[in-house]
């Protein structure tokens, strides 16, 4: 029986794969300190490495249409196996959904309110994201359409803008940086933006032609991807050596337009943009999270769990961090190397096992 | 604090459980009152001052002290 009765377009695929990949500009500020002003290499690379790694995943939803992620690791791995392997994902997504919950939080006090205490706004953000995931993917991916589109002009906009205050001399000299630490830039990349799309596996069987997610996704990554480098172009352009410096360089390079003393002070758009994405992301993570819970459970609707979980994730974010500092050094140093774990490992393994189980005809017959 | 807090998981189940009831979904409730009662101590021992243990910090403890593969 299926949890999830709503049926999504592949171009509505595209444009929540769109939104999903462009919501990176601003969690991308952890891999500036690493790689400074060759990070816009890091993204390219990291486009190309994510676009492989999510080969992987499509070739793992084509070989069980119209099951979702838990439902494939139950019958990749059998049942007892693979209840521990989808927990194991239940529990990413619900940190991940928090740890965005947390930056979306400190994002908003750093910036916009910073009188109001963390909690009310992650509260506030939380209640609408319950609100949309209760109503189901359809309304989640209709959302996306309008979405993808607002952050992408102002991106285009901002850049025209600022030609007068880039350098381009501020890219060279390109590659100054040891390899080690581009390597370390492009899988924090990797690891913040594309390799997410793993949580796709379990919005793919909601699609209605099942065996074309291959297109939508790979073009929603490579265009949302490219829009992420002209971002970082002009981050790096306007700011120079400061972009590795400063709290958050989309915000404080677009603070730098002026133009004939009028048009100033244009970041709350790439605020109000941002945030857009950051709750199209986090509700996708927040379905993913209560649809796999619900799916292990085998329970015949989801939508009971889904304030509970919300305030679970809450507690988790107010519990997980204290400061932007440990988020930070976390995400640099840490974090990436565990989620190797579930992005790379995981699924490869998943389809060599099914593959060596010659699986999809099994299921065929029986 | 506390008075909110109660207030809140109160109106949390007040809102879910009902027509859970209704519809006889025994298991979805079984499942809904597990994360309920977990959620709401999690909240009550922050509330009430009690130091959790961070599960980031733990993981950066497993990645950095036992595993040693954390980058620099």
């Amino acid at each position: 029986m299926r949890l999830e009765k709503g049926v999504i377009s592949s171009l509505q695929l595209f444009f929540l794969v769109n939104c999903f990949i462009q919501g990176a500009l601003l969690p991308l500020t952890f891999a500036y300190p690493i790689s400074k002003h060759d990070t816009w290499l890091a993204v390219i690379a990291a486009m190309i490495i994510g676009s492989v790694i999510a080969l992987v995943y499509i070739s793992l939803a084509n070989l069980f249409p119209g099951k979702n992620f838990v439902q494939i690791n139950d019958l990749i791995y059998g049942p007892y196996l693979g209840k521990f392997i989808s927990s194991q994902y239940s529990l990413f997504f619900l940190i991940t959904l928090s740890g965005y919950l947390w930056f979306i939080g400190d994002f908003v006090l750093t910036f916009i309110m910073p009188e109001t205490p963390m909690s009310f706004i992650m509260i506030m953000f939380a209640f609408v994201c319950a609100w949309a995931v209760r109503q189901g993917i359809e309304v989640i991916a209709r959302m996306s359409v309008v979405f993808a589109f607002i952050p992408a002009i102002i991106v285009f906009i901002t850049s025209a803008m600022l030609l007068k205050e880039m350098k381009f001399t501020n890219f060279l000299p390109v590659l100054e940086i040891p390899i080690r630490d581009l390597i370390q830039s492009t899988h924090i990349i990797t690891h913040i933006s594309f390799s997410q799309v793993l949580v796709f596996l379990m919005i793919i069987p909601s699609l209605n032609e099942q065996r074309r997610a291959k297109k939508p996704i790979l073009l929603g990554m490579i265009s949302a991807g490219l829009i992420l480098v002209i971002g970082t172009l002009r981050n790096i352009a306007t700011l120079g050596p400061l972009s590795p410096v400063v709290t958050s360089p989309s915000m404080e390079a677009v603070r730098l337009i002026d133009i004939g003393k009028i048009l100033t002070r244009l970041e709350i758009f790439v605020a109000m943009a941002q945030i857009l994405l950051l709750f199209t992301i986090s509700c996708i993570f927040y379905y993913a999270a209560v649809l796999s819970i619900a799916q292990m459970t085998k329970l015949r609707t989801y939508q009971p769990l889904v304030v509970i979980i919300g305030v679970l994730s809450i507690v988790l974010a107010l519990i997980s961090y204290q400061s932007r500092m440990q988020l930070s050094y976390s995400i640099m140093y840490n974090t990436p190397i565990i989620s190797l774990h579930f992005y790379l490992v995981l699924p490869f393994m998943s389809l060599i096992v099914a593959k060596l189980r010659k699986l999809p005809q099994n299921n065929g017959r029986n | 604090m506390l008075l909110l807090l109660i207030s809140a998981f109160l109106g949390v189940a007040l809102y879910e459980v009902p027509s859970l009831i209704r519809n006889k979904y025994w298991r979805e409730l079984v499942v809904f009152s597990v994360f309920f009662s977990f959620t709401f101590m999690l909240a009550l021992l922050q509330t009430l001052g009690f130091q959790i243990p961070s599960p980031a910090i733990g993981v950066d403890y497993l990645v950095e002290d036992i595993l040693h593969i954390n980058y620099r």
